[in-house]
């Protein structure tokens, strides 16, 4: 491969890649939070609360999340009575579908996490006069945050490899990008290109996440 | 004075009787030991009085407020407001100190302070290093509690208990799960808080440490006070049966 195409390509490639990472960066500021009411509603000692949350994390963890796209894409536009019938914007719908997926999945992590906090940090708190809520973002969410730093992580690195699963909606991320330039040269090498920058993509994820535990070892 | 009254409290697990028919009070500046076989309700009553667990019926008091009463046969607490204000006069010192493990010492010392108390820092912080000073553990204050001792753990979960100003402070077993030698260092600082009057309720299994230090002691067997009084004649002439055994296999084994 010549030179200067190779610059074009990896020129196109970034393209595609900041794509990805918008996809990935949206999804992450919506489903983190939201995770976490999630799973706060799934813990709910009231049966007709609990219900709910359980079912919607099924659905989003027992379907693909390839249909779950299509689905947020399409359904509004047939689903509504005529009228008031919409056309989400393709990049939107694939941030909302993303991010009720992946909320299903942080929220069980996050209930993990919560529900190994010994019961003694709750008494605890609770003699010394903190409000439940004082309790849960002082004494509670901080140690729940270090433990479920692991498993977070494997979430994080999948998402940014899910992100290519947005082509079907025709937005051109990374991945499509590389796979229309394999096919318009006859060369498999735009695809490996596109490996090497997911490889780095999670590569800074990695580091961040190592940073974060490290930054978090002050106690045990 | 007295801060704390109880009146036939009852509290069941599942259908099982923990507690029966207690009563008892609390009298300012004073100490009281609670012994008795494990699985006597010793705990349950504690956490029936520091509101970790609430009882089926019967009557707390502490000092002017009525913390649960019983009407029509059910207990009704006070509301959230009232409970509030006396969890504030109550402290609690756990058999497992449930530090917090993300704080220092001086941070779990200081936290209830600032947040709950709404303190000025510098206040809680001079408060906290002075607590720090009594326990003996000035040189703490920046450790984080996975680098203490069971027994430095235990005084600095007493710091962080006397840091509300409670009027009586409880203690659930405190030196239970610490070694042999490191129970003196918090029996001795308990020594210390009783010789400064404050007013404690201690369920122990150190028969030496309870009558020493105790003014008033209670035997519970099987959810129910059995006897109770002056820490003295408890242990030089129980009267009740059961008292008279068990302080019988205390004496044999030490």
């Amino acid at each position: 491969m010549e030179w200067t195409s190779l610059v074009r390509l990896v020129n196109l490639l970034c393209g595609g890649a900041l794509t990805s990472i918008q996809i990935f960066l949206y999804t992450l500021i919506i489903s983190l939070p939201l995770g976490l009411a999630v799973a706060l509603g799934r813990m709910s000692k009231k049966p007709w609360v609990r219900g709910p949350f359980k079912f919607y994390i099924l659905v989003m963890r027992g379907t693909p999340l390839l249909l779950q796209i299509i689905f947020v894409y399409f359904a509004p536009s047939f689903m509504l009575p005529e009228g008031i019938r919409l056309n989400l914007d393709r990049f939107v719908a694939a941030i909302i579908a993303f991010s009720l997926n992946y909320a299903a999945y942080f929220a069980e992590i996050y209930r993990g996490g919560i529900e190994s906090i010994p019961q003694g940090q709750y008494e605890a708190a609770a003699v010394l006069g903190f409000t439940k809520s004082q309790t849960f973002t002082r004494i509670i969410l901080p140690q729940v945050i270090k433990r479920i730093l692991p498993p977070i992580s494997n979430e994080v690195i999948t998402l940014v490899k899910d992100t290519a699963l947005v082509q079907v909606l025709g937005i051109s991320e990374l991945f499509r990008v590389a796979k229309n330039e394999s096919s318009r040269i006859f060369s498999t090498t735009p695809i490996f290109i596109a490996g090497l920058f997911y490889l780095m993509m999670n590569w800074v994820v990695t580091k961040v996440f190592h940073y974060t535990e490290i930054k978090l070892n002050y106690y045990k | 004075m007295q801060i704390l009254k109880v009146e036939n409290l009852r509290k069941s697990f599942d259908g099982e009787v923990i507690l029966d028919d207690v009563s008892l009070e609390i009298n300012k500046g004073e100490v009281i030991a609670v012994i008795g076989p494990s699985g006597s309700g010793k705990s349950t009553l504690l956490r029936c009085l520091t509101l970790l667990e609430r009882i089926e019926h019967g009557k707390i008091k502490v000092e002017a407020d009525t913390m649960v009463d019983t009407v029509n046969g059910k207990p009704c607490y006070a509301p959230e407001e009232t409970l509030r204000k006396i969890r504030l006069k109550l402290g609690m010192v756990f058999q497992n100190f449930n530090l917090f493990p993300h704080f220092s010492v001086i941070e779990n010392i200081t936290e209830a302070p600032l947040r709950v108390g709404g303190i000025p820092y510098d206040t809680a912080k001079a408060n906290a290093m002075e607590l720090l000073e009594k326990v003996g553990l000035t040189d703490k204050a920046e450790s984080y509690p996975y680098q203490l001792s069971g027994g430095q753990s235990q005084r600095v979960a007493i710091a962080r208990a006397m840091a509300m100003n409670p009027d009586v402070l409880f203690f659930d077993e405190p030196t239970s799960a610490l070694d042999p030698e490191l129970t003196g260092e918090v029996l001795k600082v308990i020594r210390a808080l009783a010789a400064e009057h404050m007013t404690m309720m201690v369920v122990t299994h150190e028969m030496a440490f309870a009558r020493d230090v105790a003014d008033r002691v209670i035997f519970m067997d099987n959810g129910r006070v059995i006897e109770s009084g002056a820490a003295e004649s408890i242990f030089v002439n129980p009267t009740n049966e059961r008292t008279k055994t068990f302080l019988q296999r205390y004496s044999d084994e030490n």
